[in-house]
C-alpha cells in the first residue's frame, strides 16, 4: 500500500475513487450553477408578456436548451453516478477501490470534455437553440451548431458506458467478504440499476444523435420524410434511452433517500427486500414507457395503449418505495438533522410531481396537456427540483465522511426552508396554465397569465437562493467547518465505520461483514 | 385454482369493458369525458397526498428522538402489509388506466359526420384548407358540429393544439396526422403551436371560428372560387394576401417588417443578398412566390415560407401589388 500523493498534480493524474468523486462534485456543482443563473434569466424574462425584459426568443430558447442540458447531464447524473457512485461505492461494499480505476479516471475526463463542449454551446455562434432533445427536422434545418450537441452527448456517453461497466463490475466482484446481495446498502442497489440502465440505453442514444450529424452535415436522409427518413424515428431512439434516464436519476435518489431515513430514524429500513424488488422492477420496467412522449405524435393508437400502461404501472413499484419509507418512520427515533429535512422535503415535492406524473401517463388526459406547462411543472416536481434537493441533502449527510469537517447547521437548516418554500410555489402557476393547455417553450404567454408568472418568478428567485445559500454553506464549510468524529450520526453503515475522512486506500484490511447496514434496535 | 382463474377472468374483462363499450357505440364528447377524466383523477391525487403526507408529518412528531442514544424498534417489515399496499395503488392505477383508455377510443373514433377541413403548418403559421378548397392562414372557420382536421407540415415538426377543445395532435413533415373535436358552439377559439419549431415557435398562433351552419355556408359561398371568378383580380389578389398571412410580414404602408414592403414594390428596384440588383417586375414576384427560397432580398434574414397557390392566384397578387404604388 503507497502513501498518498499529495499536491494538484496528484488531483490531475489521480486514479483514487474518492478524488475522483470530489471532482465529479465539483464539476457537476458547476453547471448546476450555470442552470440556476439560465433558470433566473428565463424567470426575468417571465416577469412581462408583452415586451422583451431581457433577451429575444432566440435567446430563450437557447436558454432552456442550455439549461435543461446542464441540469440533466451535466448536474443530476454525473452528481449521483459520478460523485455519490464513486466516492460511496467501494466504501459500502468493503472496498479498496473501483475495479478500473484508470477507466474510472477516463471517464471523468470525458466528463470534462463533453462539459467544455456544451459551454462552447452557450457561447459561441451557432448556439444551440433546439432544446435538450433535439428533436429533427429542426435540429437539422434550423441554424443550430448541432454538431455541439452531438459530440457533447457522444463523449458524455462514452463516460457513462465506461463508468456503468466500471461499477457494474465493481459491485459484483469487489464486495467484501459477508458483503452478500442482501446486505448492500440501498443506494449501491440504486446505482446498480442506474448503471444497468446507463449500459443498455446510452447506445442507442448515440446512434440517434450520431444519425442527425450525418443528416445535418453529410447531407443523408435518416430523419427527413420528403427522402424517404422519418424525423419520428428519432424521437423513438432519443426517448428510449431519454425516458429511463430519469430513473438513471431517480434509483440512486431512492437509495441516498433510505440510507438517510434509516440511519435518522435509527430504525431498520421497513420491507429492505420489497424496495430492492422495486428498484429492479423500475429498472426493467422504465424501457416500457418512452412512447408516452410521443402521444400525440401520429403514433399508432394501439402502441399509445400499450406504452400508457407500461408507464402508470410504474407507479406501484414506486408507491411501495414511499409506503416503505413512511414505515420506517412508524417507531422510529427521528431527529431533524438537515439531510433528514431534506429526505422529507422530497417526498413531499415527490408526490405532487409523482400524482401528476400519473396524470401525464394517462393516454387520456395527456392528450390536452402534453408539452404544455403542466408537463414543466410535473417534472420540476418529480426530478429537477426534489431529487436535486435530495442530492444536496445528501451531500450534507456524507459532508463529515469526505471533508472531515461538520458544516453549519443553522445556515443548512435556514437555506433548505428557503429552497423548500420557493420550490412548493414556484412551479404551481404552470399546472393552471397546462390545465388551460398553454404550451410550453414558449418565450411569451398570453397576457392573463402575466401574474401566474410573476408569481412563479419570485418563488424561483428564492428557492435559487436557497440553492445558492447552500453551495456557499458547503464551500464555507469546508475549509472552515469544525472539525467532525468519524461517525457523527451514529450510523450502522459501514462507510461511517472507518475515520473521516477515509485514509488512502479505505481499509487497512478489507472488513468481514456480518450484518447488514440498517440494524438498529436490534435486540440483544 | 378456479376462483383465481374466474378472478382474473373477470379482472381482465373488467379493463376490456370499456374498450369493446366505445367500439360498439358513437364517441361522446371528448371535452366532457376529460372533465370527468380530471375530476376523479385530482380525487384519487388529493387522497394519495393526504395519505403520504399526513403520516409523515404525524411520525416526524410523534416519534421525534428524545434521548441521545435512542433506538427505533426493530421491525424488518410485514408482507401483509406490503403487498396490501402493492395491491391497492395496482387496482387504483388500472381503474385509471382503464378510464383513459376508453376516452383515448373517443378520441380517436372520428364521428362519421364529421365536417373535414385541412391543416398545413410551417415556420410559423398554419394553413387552413376548407373542405371547399378555401385558403385561410391561422384561420380555421368551421361550421357548427364534428370537425375533422388532417393535418401536415412543410418544413419542421408542429403541433395544433386547441384548448377548448381538449386537442392536440403533432403535424409532422411528409406524414398525416389526424385528430377531431366537437365544435358545440359558436365563437372564436384560440388555437396554439404546441410542439417546439424555432424563434418564432411562441407566435405561432392561430384561431378557431366556429360559426352556425348558415353563416360558414355563406362565407363558404363569397369565398370559393366559382364566386371568386366574378370579382377582379385586384380584389382576389388582396383577399388573398390578407387570407393567407402574407401581409403578417409584407406591410402595405411603406414599413420593412419580417419581409419588404408591398407599398411600391412593383417597379423598383431590389438588391439581393448576393449584391445583384434587379428591377421587381412580374416575372420577379411570380418567380419568388413559386420558389420563395430562391432570390433573397438583402436586409431579411429568414426565407419566405412555401404556399401552395395556383398560377392564377399568382397572377391576381400580381395585379394586386400593381395597385399598391
Ligand atoms: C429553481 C430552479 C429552476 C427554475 C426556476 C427552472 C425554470 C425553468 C424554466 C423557466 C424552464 C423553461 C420552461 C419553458 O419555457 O418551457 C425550464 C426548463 C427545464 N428545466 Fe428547469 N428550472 C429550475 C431547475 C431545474 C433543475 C434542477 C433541473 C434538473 C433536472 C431542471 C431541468 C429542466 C429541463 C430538463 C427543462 C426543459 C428544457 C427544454 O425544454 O429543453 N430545471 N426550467
Ligand atoms: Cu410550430
Amino acid at each position: 500500500m503507497s502513501k498518498e500523493p499529495t499536491g494538484f498534480k496528484s488531483w490531475l493524474f489521480t486514479t483514487d475513487h474518492k478524488k475522483i468523486g470530489i471532482m465529479y462534485l465539483f464539476t457537476s456543482m458547476v453547471f448546476f450553477v450555470v442552470g440556476l443563473l439560465l433558470a433566473i434569466v428565463m424567470r426575468t424574462e417571465m416577469l412581462d408578456q408583452t415586451r422583451q425584459v431581457i433577451i429575444d426568443a432566440k435567446l430563450y430558447n437557447v436558454a432552456f436548451t442550455i439549461h435543461g442540458a446542464a441540469m440533466v447531464l451535466f448536474w443530476m447524473i454525473p452528481i449521483l453516478l459520478g460523485f455519490f457512485a464513486n466516492y460511496l461505492i467501494p466504501l459500502m461494499i468493503g472496498a479498496h477501490d473501483v475495479a478500473f480505476p484508470r477507466l474510472n479516471a477516463l471517464a471523468y475526463w470525458l466528463y470534462v470534455g463533453a462539459g467544455l463542449i456544451a459551454v462552447c454551446a452557450l457561447i459561441l455562434p451557432g448556439r444551440l437553440d433546439i432544446g435538450w432533445t433535439g428533436y429533427p427536422p429542426y435540429s437539422i434545418v434550423g441554424g443550430a451548431n448541432t454538431a455541439f450537441y452531438v459530440f457533447a452527448v457522444h463523449l458524455l456517453g462514452a463516460s457513462s458506458i465506461a463508468g456503468a461497466v466500471n461499477f457494474i463490475t465493481t459491485i459484483i466482484t469487489l464486495r467484501a467478504p459477508g458483503m452478500t446481495w442482501g446486505r448492500l446498502n440501498l443506494t449501491v442497489w440504486g446505482l446498480f440499476g442506474a448503471f444497468i440502465i446507463q449500459l443498455v440505453g446510452i447506445p442507442v442514444l448515440a446512434a440517434a444523435v450520431t444519425l442527425l450529424l450525418f443528416d445535418k452535415y453529410l447531407g443523408t436522409s435518416f430523419y427527413d420524410s420528403f427522402k424517404g427518413g422519418n424525423p419520428i424515428l428519432y424521437e423513438h431512439l432519443f426517448w428510449f434511452y431519454g425516458h429511463p434516464a430519469v430513473y438513471v436519476v431517480a434509483l440512486p435518489v431512492f437509495g441516498i433517500v433510505s440510507d438517510i431515513i434509516s440511519t435518522f430514524a435509527r430504525k431498520k429500513i421497513y420491507g429492505y427486500t420489497s424496495m430492492v424488488i422495486a428498484i429492479m422492477i423500475i429498472t426493467v420496467l422504465g424501457f416500457e414507457t418512452w412512447v408516452h412522449h410521443l402521444y400525440v405524435a401520429g403514433t399508432l393508437d394501439w402502441v399509445r395503449v400499450l406504452f400508457m400502461w407500461g408507464t402508470i404501472l410504474i407507479a406501484v413499484p414506486t408507491g411501495i418505495k414511499v409506503f416503505n419509507w413512511l414505515a420506517t418512520l412508524h417507531k422510529g427515533s427521528i431527529e431533524l438533522t438537515a439531510p433528514m429535512l431534506y429526505a422529507l422535503g422530497f417526498i413531499s415535492l415527490f408526490t405532487i410531481g409523482g400524482v401528476t406524473g400519473i396524470a401525464n401517463g394517462l393516454l387520456g388526459f395527456d392528450i390536452h396537456v402534453h408539452d404544455t406547462h403542466w408537463v414543466v411543472a410535473h417534472f420540476h416536481y418529480v426530478l429537477a427540483l426534489s431529487m436535486s434537493m435530495l442530492c444536496l441533502g445528501g451531500i450534507y449527510y456524507w459532508f463529515p465522511k469526505f471533508t472531515g469537517k461538520m458544516y453549519n447547521d443553522g445556515l443548512a437548516k435556514f437555506a433548505f426552508w428557503l429552497t423548500l418554500i420557493g420550490a412548493m410555489i414556484a412551479f404551481l402557476p404552470q399546472f393552471q396554465l397546462g390545465y388551460d393547455g398553454i404550451p410550453r417553450r414558449y418565450w411569451k404567454l398570453p397576457v392573463e397569465y402575466t401574474t401566474h408568472m410573476r408569481i412563479a418568478s419570485i418563488f424561483s428567485y428564492i428557492a435559487i437562493l436557497g440553492f445558492f445559500l447552500t453551495i456557499y454553506n458547503f464551500i464555507h464549510s469546508a475549509i472552515k467547518g469544525a472539525p467532525a468524529p468519524a461517525n457523527p450520526w451514529g450510523s450502522r453503515s459501514l462507510e461511517w465505520q472507518i475515520p473521516s475522512p477515509p485514509p488512502f486506500y479505505n481499509f487497512d484490511e478489507i472488513p468481514v461483514i456480518t450484518e447488514g447496514p440498517y440494524e438498529y434496535g436490534k435486540p440483544k | 385454482m378456479l376462483r383465481t382463474f374466474l378472478s382474473s377472468l373477470l379482472t381482465m374483462f373488467y379493463i376490456l369493458a370499456p374498450y369493446v363499450a366505445v367500439a360498439a357505440r358513437e364517441a361522446s364528447d371528448p371535452v366532457d369525458g376529460w372533465n370527468r377524466h380530471f375530476k376523479v383523477w385530482l380525487v384519487v391525487s388529493a387522497v394519495i397526498y393526504l395519505v403520504v403526507t399526513i403520516p409523515l408529518v404525524y411520525f416526524v412528531i410523534r416519534y421525534k428522538r428524545r434521548s441521545k442514544n435512542e433506538e427505533g424498534a426493530y421491525i424488518e417489515g410485514n408482507v401483509g402489509l406490503e403487498i396490501l399496499w402493492t395491491v391497492i395503488p395496482l387496482v387504483v392505477t388500472i381503474l385509471l388506466g382503464t378510464q383513459s383508455w376508453a376516452l383515448f377510443n373517443d378520441y380517436r373514433k372520428t364521428p362519421k359526420d364529421a365536417f373535414e377541413a385541412r391543416v398545413i403548418a410551417s415556420m410559423y403559421k398554419f394553413e387552413m384548407i376548407s373542405p371547399e378548397g378555401i385558403h385561410t392562414t391561422n384561420e380555421l372557420r368551421v361550421p357548427v358540429g364534428h370537425v375533422k382536421l388532417t393535418m401536415t407540415s412543410t418544413d419542421v415538426t408542429h403541433d395544433f393544439a386547441v384548448p377548448t377543445f381538449r386537442v392536440r395532435e403533432d403535424t409532422v413533415p411528409g406524414q398525416t396526422t389526424h385528430l377531431w373535436f366537437n365544435a358545440k358552439t359558436p365563437g372564436t377559439y384560440p388555437a396554439y403551436c404546441a410542439e417546439f419549431c424555432g424563434s418564432g415557435h411562441s407566435r405561432m398562433l392561430a384561431k378557431v371560428i366556429v360559426m352556425p351552419k348558415e353563416e360558414y355556408a355563406k362565407w363558404a359561398r363569397e369565398n370559393s372560387a366559382g364566386e371568386a371568378a366574378n370579382i377582379a383580380p385586384e380584389e382576389k389578389g388582396k383577399k388573398l394576401t390578407e387570407n393567407l398571412g402574407c401581409t403578417g410580414c409584407h406591410t402595405i404602408t411603406g414599413e420593412s417588417a419580417t419581409g419588404p414592403t408591398f407599398k411600391g414594390l412593383m417597379g423598383s428596384s431590389v438588391t439581393l443578398i448576393d449584391g445583384k440588383t434587379l428591377t421587381a417586375d412580374d416575372a420577379f414576384i411570380k418567380t419568388k412566390i413559386k420558389d420563395p427560397k430562391s432570390m433573397q432580398v438583402k436586409g431579411f434574414d429568414l426565407p419566405m415560407p412555401p404556399n401552395n397557390l395556383s398560377d392564377a392566384e399568382i397572377e391576381a397578387i400580381t395585379a394586386y401589388l400593381k395597385t399598391l404604388r
